[in-house]
């Protein structure tokens, strides 16, 4: 895709379908290297299904459960000499543990490697799209660690729902000035 | 213009054919597969570099007429065979991108 938070978007898209209550995101950037880690607590993959999720063709028949996401996700990090991979554990085999794990390894000074692009966005998307579930995000970067928890949010808020105007409004800035304040230290 | 009629008067290399009576209707030219896959129409022929599996996802979701593969990129049997197999047409030339689209713009 023409960004990675687009591909983190959809990815983090899945975990919701998969009926996660908490999907962590986070994102860890050095010089080099930008690793994506999405993890959530949903229904999970049985092995033979997980097998499929990265064969472009799997996804593609009508009745689909996944996008495209996954296969493209791969190609993209696989361009630029990094990897992905993933691990899930079924809800039937893993009542008490089940989840899906997407960590995906880029070479930032690879030609090819695809932009990050705005991030906050994505993260906003996601909460005004599904305010009842809850997302852990951290983006580490060199010396500085920017994050955002909604269940911290949820208890203060004491009920007004996520995606309300002013909540998603608070949400953009205070994201905003803790990349801002990251630039600053710089 | 059918896929088999612009291989045979562009010089095209056909590298799979199962479709050769499908009608063209136009040009689709990109790499960056998300983009292709929400942008190129049905009945195009899509012109790209890219040679991975997921090339032969994208032009059955687009329903693209045939994927023109430019610059003689190496295509690997894997592909070759998975294309057949979802009976998706793939062409090769050794001209750039620039070159085979204007060609094809001079036969349709």
């Amino acid at each position: 895709m023409k960004e990675l938070s687009l591909n983190i978007l959809d990815i983090a898209e899945n975990s919701v379908k998969a009926g996660a209550s908490l999907t962590e995101i986070t994102i860890e950037e050095d010089e080099r290297f930008l690793t994506l880690i999405i993890k959530d607590d949903g229904c999970g993959m049985t092995e033979d299904i997980l097998k499929t999720v990265t064969d472009p063709f799997y996804t593609t028949r009508t009745t689909r459960k996944v996008g495209m996401g996954l296969p493209l996700l791969k190609m993209e990090a696989e361009i630029t000499g990094g990897s992905m991979e993933i691990t899930s554990k079924s809800e039937k085999e893993y009542p008490d543990s089940h989840g899906t794990q997407v960590t995906a390894r880029f070479c930032k000074t690879h030609i090819d490697f695809t932009p990050l692009g705005d991030v906050s966005a994505s993260i906003v998307t996601l909460i005004q799209g599904h305010p009842d579930t809850d997302f852990l995000f951290t983006h580490k970067l060199p010396g500085k660690t920017v994050s955002l928890d909604t269940r911290e949010l949820r208890q203060v808020l004491e009920g007004v729902p996520l995606n309300s105007y002013e909540i998603i409004k608070w949400i953009e800035s205070y994201l905003d000035e803790q990349y801002q304040n990251q630039e600053e230290s710089q | 213009m059918t896929v088999a009629e612009l291989c045979k008067q562009a010089g095209f290399k056909a590298e799979v054919l199962p479709d050769p009576d499908r009608e063209i209707s136009g040009v689709y030219i990109g790499d960056l597969l998300s983009w292709v896959m929400g942008r190129a129409n049905s009945g195009d022929v899509w012109i790209t570099i890219m040679s991975n599996n997921n090339i032969l996802a994208v032009a059955s979701l687009a329903d693209t007429a045939c994927i023109l593969v430019a610059e003689d990129v190496a295509l690997e049997s894997e592909l070759l065979k998975t294309a057949e197999e979802k009976g998706i047409n793939v062409l090769l030339t050794d001209k750039s991108i620039y070159d085979a689209a204007v060609t094809i713009s001079k036969l349709i």
